[in-house]
């Protein structure tokens, strides 16, 4: 386990290397869209920009001066939105935050709760079955808009997208948004529940405690879910470390503001030091999710040995 | 339980029912607006977009403006200089060349929203930030030009130029800056002065903004919240507050928009035109949809090195073989006009007498035949040598409404004989790389924002045609070079007599209308969707937005 | 198995509409591609079977060449994916040590990566460069592939790659080798049959996942390029219209539904008939 942080750091500075590359190998510099919003400047004009943003040296010794500021402690600004980097980053990443995670907690509690419900009531199972490949199989942005139509536009109850005002509440404007997320990550965790806890429940501890007359809701809560859950907490932490990248489709059409957009915005504005660190960041968000998943997996189910 | 749970669910959803039709129903003091972008930065002076020059409308006053009627004015000013009052004169600059003096007298009463009036010093700070290139400010050329800047009074300014145009009156984005709070910002080190302003680091700073409204809270990529300037003293506006809030996806616009969150979409950059016209038909009178034509060129650049569409029968053709009034009408039901070329109709030095190709087939046939491209076997028209009449059609991917259009005409050039083929890139590949550094292969289509009286000097003079040894600096992307082009581009814009220039202009239009390297297609439309109730509003179709003139709005 | 008939017979359906695209056409004696502005947005009747679209093309006829380009896709992607997938998962089990400690932490590299730049960057290249055609729909499906592929190839590996270590560890494969088997007839005689199942079944959720992401890129505008239709793109540009023809949403948002469903069913019956 102890190796796994010396090599989530490796694989951020690979990843900070290839994106460098990859973002620097994108046509249109700062220079060219200076040059596209004031088609007055002239020659001499474009070579002075190119040496004030750093654009004249090359690619990797650009790079090596990131890096050193970076170790500075220097996150340095953002090129697009004329601020600190930091100042960019941390609101779009609270706010994803907020809606992945409200999102992530309400999938996995009626994907588990739907999942209990098939394992304890096999009749009911091919409902559960059916709803969830509905959830994996509908495209977000489809449904988002079905959701804005319906309860936003026809019933009204439901702002469409947006944020609050400052100062008010931001609960009505998380619903639709956190829904239609959570719909389509219901899926995996009714299969997953369903699963793990039909195995549980064969299992001759089960079998004695039902034995002692427990009940079965009881059984199922109190003695197979726990055991149950060292899988979907894998999946609870994949989910949410991809979707914090994940997520700009739902912000696009619910017009809120958060990583996945900022991503995007970034990488086509070339706005090489946000688009950089936020990709970092992300791609961190995700590595540390994958390892606390593991690290809980050891804590709640000690068999598993780490290699 | 069900029944609990189902009332529960009732209990949640009714406040939240009752709250948004409550909001629309409210003492109209306030009114939200819908905007499709979010301005990457607040400072007037550094990156020129749309957003930022709508929000800045409300809150900043710059000096001059043109107004509704396209005609110039005085806004932060007392008076525009011309040569007969005396406030612009003629003379030598130090090293010889023609040059004008400038005055300007800031109007009474103008005042920031702290209470600090609007100085002489707030200009000389805008000057000398802007003179000095790393700042990097927009419109470099004006700086370079402005070679002085002299302090008169508290009020009053006078600035040399040692360039003199017809134009020289516009002072465009030059406008007071309150060098109280960003001269020390910017002296500490200018060349980060851009991601240090008070405009991006505290936007809320009311000694920031001199307009009827002031910015008192930002949403970073979701709106902006404005409210009067307590020290404003020109007209009152009507509203207590003003909030912008961006979406950008237009289906999600729109559904906001019916869902009552927002009480007006902004024409500048709000709804495509298409969505504005079926949201009207379907809507019926519940929003007043006011069309207005701008300066948003939609054209579509024709690569004159290509060898098929260096031939000028060929782009001819093309032109006669495109169906644009059937385009306007079945796309935008008529909201919009088919244009002749790129200057607006409305612009004064319009000229009306040019060259229009009307949809004509049997024409556009005949031009083809005659360039030496015949029918072949498989409908497109070959030459002698064998080759295919066809050539590749580009556009920015993911702008819908281009991409309609591009498949329509493609869809027409069949019918004469012509292969269009698609291949379309994002924005940021098509415009930093492929337009602007020529490497398109025949047609690019894209629109030019231009304003009014505009030499297109950046868009047609040979000198202008980018290339490796110049940075690629220029707009000429199609090629096109023209002794007779150059020649009125160099003298239009020293002209300072409205009626000898109007000739000229009229001469440049015709030829371009004659030579086409660029096909026109229209001058975009803009669709302001506004309540019933409110009333005011003008827009003027130029880069000077509705916003500037925001005292004018009322509530009926 | 009845998941797996299910799913298939799904596909099977989907699968013989892309077939069926040039008959129907025929049929209907109309171009897929070619616009009609007189019959924008025409409702479904007579002509137009399921209405037509924003340039008044045919919606089914549409439907059934998108299929073509959409199911190509999922399908060449997956089967790219899942190919290199177990390649790649088999070596790094096969080879242990640092070669298995290497490609693991590619993957994790490569599932925190967003796509997207990779993808504005694929957009840029001028596709004539590699002798592949402008401006045509395959180029772009290529490109779209790729990308697919390059992402794509993390789940099957680790699958195969679990798979394997269990195989290799087991009592006949020690057996096999001490009678002398040579490694790669080992590989690929006794360790790859063995991973059939697993592989299968993420190769049909990869096809699932490939048609999904499509219409999530051509939400983007970084999809298959007009004026080519796959259910992905004819989504995209009916989202945009959907509250003057909001059918013209509908009907694609079912194929992909249906397509990724069919996937799923197949993927659920084939680790249900391994048990």
């Amino acid at each position: 386990m102890a190796a796994r942080l010396p090599q989530i750091a490796l694989t951020l500075v690979l990843l900070s290397l290839a994106a460098w590359f990859a973002i620097g190998l994108m046509p249109g510099d700062p220079a060219s869209l200076a040059m596209m919003a004031d088609p007055k400047l002239t020659p001499a004009d474009v070579e002075r920009l190119r040496a004030l943003h750093g654009l004249d040296q090359p690619l990797l010794a650009r790079y090596g001066a990131w890096v050193l500021g970076l170790l500075r402690g220097e996150l340095g600004f953002s090129r697009l939105f004329a601020q600190p980097v930091w100042m960019v980053l941390w609101p779009a990443l609270l706010s994803t935050l907020v809606l992945v995670g409200m999102a992530v907690a309400l999938a996995a509690v009626i994907g588990v709760a739907l999942g209990a419900l098939a394992a304890m009531r096999p009749r009911l199972a091919p409902l559960v079955d059916g709803l969830a490949l509905l959830g994996q199989a509908v495209p977000s942005f489809w449904l988002g808009i079905l959701f804005i139509i319906f309860f936003a536009v026809q019933l009204g109850w439901l702002p469409a997208g947006g944020l609050p005002e400052p100062g008010s509440s931001s609960l009505p404007f998380l619903v639709l948004p956190v829904a239609t997320i959570a719909f389509g990550q219901l899926a995996g965790y009714a299969r997953h529940a369903t699963a793990a806890l039909g195995a549980e429940l064969q299992k001759p501890f089960i079998t004695s405690i039902r034995a002692r007359g427990a009940g079965e809701a009881r059984v199922v809560w109190r003695h197979a879910l726990p055991n149950a859950a060292v899988p979907l907490l894998t999946l609870l932490a994949l989910d949410a470390g991809a979707l914090v990248s994940g997520a700009l489709v739902t912000e696009t059409l619910f017009a809120r503001p958060g990583m996945g957009k900022l991503l995007y915005d970034a990488v086509m504005g070339n706005d090489y030091n946000l688009a950089l660190l936020a990709l970092l960041l992300v791609a961190l968000a995700t590595m540390l999710a994958t390892l606390a998943a593991d690290l809980a997996q050891l804590w709640l189910d000690p068999r598993i040995e780490t290699r | 339980m069900g029944h609990a749970w189902r009332r529960a669910i009732l209990a949640s959803l009714v406040p939240l029912g009752l709250t948004l039709p409550a909001a629309a129903q409210a003492p109209r003091d306030r009114l939200t607006i819908g905007l499709a972008q979010y301005p990457s930065t607040f400072h007037p002076n550094i990156e020129a977009m749309a957003a930022k020059s709508y929000i800045l409308g409300f809150a900043r006053r710059p000096l001059t403006a043109y107004d509704a009627d396209w005609k110039l004015t005085c806004l932060a000013c007392e008076r525009l200089p011309t040569l007969e009052n005396g406030d612009a004169v003629l003379e030598r600059t130090p090293d010889g060349k023609d040059g004008i003096r400038l005055t300007y007298r800031i109007r009474e009463g103008e005042r920031w929203a702290d209470g600090t009036p609007v100085s002489a010093d707030d200009l000389r700070f805008a000057w000398e930030a802007g003179r000095s290139f790393e700042t990097g400010f927009g419109g470099a050329e004006f700086y370079r030009s402005a070679y002085e800047l002299i302090v008169v009074d508290a009020r009053t300014v006078t600035l040399r130029l040692d360039k003199v145009t017809y134009d020289f009156a516009a002072m465009g984005d030059f406008q007071p800056l309150p060098s109280r709070i960003e001269r020390p910002r910017w002296q500490s080190d200018p060349k980060t002065y851009r991601s240090r302003t008070a405009y991006d680091t505290e936007t809320t700073n009311p000694g920031l903004w001199n307009g009827p409204y002031r910015v008192t809270a930002v949403q970073p990529g979701a709106g902006v919240t404005l409210e009067r300037n307590a020290h404003w003293t020109g007209p009152a506006p009507a509203f207590e507050r003003i909030a912008i809030r961006t979406v950008e996806n237009s289906a999600a616009l729109e559904a906001q928009l019916l869902a009552g969150q927002l009480d007006m979409v902004a024409g500048e950059l709000g709804l495509p035109l298409e969505q504005a016209v079926a949201l009207q038909r379907r809507t019926g009178d519940r929003f007043r949809v006011e069309y207005v034509p701008g300066l948003t060129y939609e054209h579509i650049d024709l690569k004159l090195d290509n060898p098929i569409l260096a031939d000028r029968r060929v782009r001819q053709a093309l032109l006669y073989g495109a169906d644009r009034a059937q385009i306007v009408e079945r796309l935008y039901q008529g909201r919009q006009e088919v244009a002749a070329g790129g200057v607006h109709p409305r612009d004064p030095i319009y000229e009306a007498d040019v060259p229009r190709y009307a949809f004509d087939p049997a024409r556009a046939a005949a031009l083809l035949e005659e360039a030496g491209w015949k029918p072949g076997p498989d409908g497109i028209r070959r030459n002698a040598a064998g080759e295919k009449l066809s050539f590749e059609f580009m556009t920015t991917a993911g702008n819908r409404a281009r991409e309609q259009v591009q498949q329509v005409l493609a869809g027409m050039w069949r019918a004469i004989g012509v292969e269009a083929r698609i291949r379309n890139e994002p924005p940021r590949v098509f415009f930093a790389e492929t337009v602007s550094r020529r490497r398109f292969d025949a047609l690019a289509m894209f629109a030019w924002v231009s304003s009014p009286e505009n030499v297109p000097r950046s868009l047609f003079h040979s000198d202008e045609i980018p290339r490796a040894e110049r940075n690629w600096s220029g707009q000429n992307y199609t090629g096109y070079r023209d002794a007779e082009v150059d020649r009125l581009i160099e003298a239009i814009p020293v002209e300072l007599d409205p009626a000898k220039r109007r000739p000229m202009w009229a001469a440049l239009q015709r030829k371009l209308a004659t030579d086409l390297p660029a096909l026109p297609l229209w001058h975009r439309s803009d669709a302001h969707v506004w309540p019933r109730w409110l009333e005011g509003i003008r827009p003027t179709g130029h880069q000077n937005y509705s916003s500037l003139w925001v005292t004018e709005w009322r509530v009926r | 198995m009845t998941r797996l008939r299910l799913g298939l017979f799904l596909l099977v359906l989907l699968a013989s509409a892309a077939v069926a695209a040039p008959w129907l056409a025929g049929l209907l004696g109309r171009d897929p591609l070619a616009p009609d502005l007189f019959a924008r947005y025409a409702p479904p009747g007579a002509g137009f079977p399921l209405g037509a679209d924003e340039l008044g093309r045919d919606l089914l006829l549409r439907l059934f060449f998108g299929a073509r380009v959409s199911l190509g896709v999922g399908l060449a992607a997956a089967l790219a994916a899942t190919l290199l997938g177990t390649a790649i998962g088999l070596l790094a089990a096969w080879r242990g040590g640092w070669v298995d400690a290497l490609l693991m932490r590619l993957a994790d590299g490569l599932l925190a990566l967003p796509a997207l730049p990779i993808l504005v960057l694929l957009a840029a290249i001028d596709p004539a460069r590699f002798g592949l055609p402008r401006g045509e729909a395959m180029t772009d499906m290529i490109r779209i592939t790729t990308i697919l592929v390059l992402f794509g190839w993390v789940g099957v590996a680790r699958l195969a790659r679990a798979g394997a270590i269990t195989i290799l560890a087991s009592d006949y494969v020690r057996a096999a080798r001490a009678l002398g088997v040579s490694e790669a007839r080992l590989l690929l005689r006794h360790v790859l049959p063995g991973l059939r199942a697993p592989v299968a079944v993420a190769g049909a959720l990869a096809v699932a996942g490939a048609i999904l992401a499509e219409s999530v890129l051509s939400f983007l505008g970084l999809g298959i390029q007009p004026p080519a239709p796959s259910w992905g793109n004819m989504l995209a540009n009916a989202q945009e219209a959907v509250f003057e023809a909001p059918l013209a949403a509908l009907w694609p948002g079912l194929a992909i539904l249906a397509a990724v469903a069919g996937c799923s069913l197949v993927a659920d019956g084939l680790s249900r008939a391994r048990r």
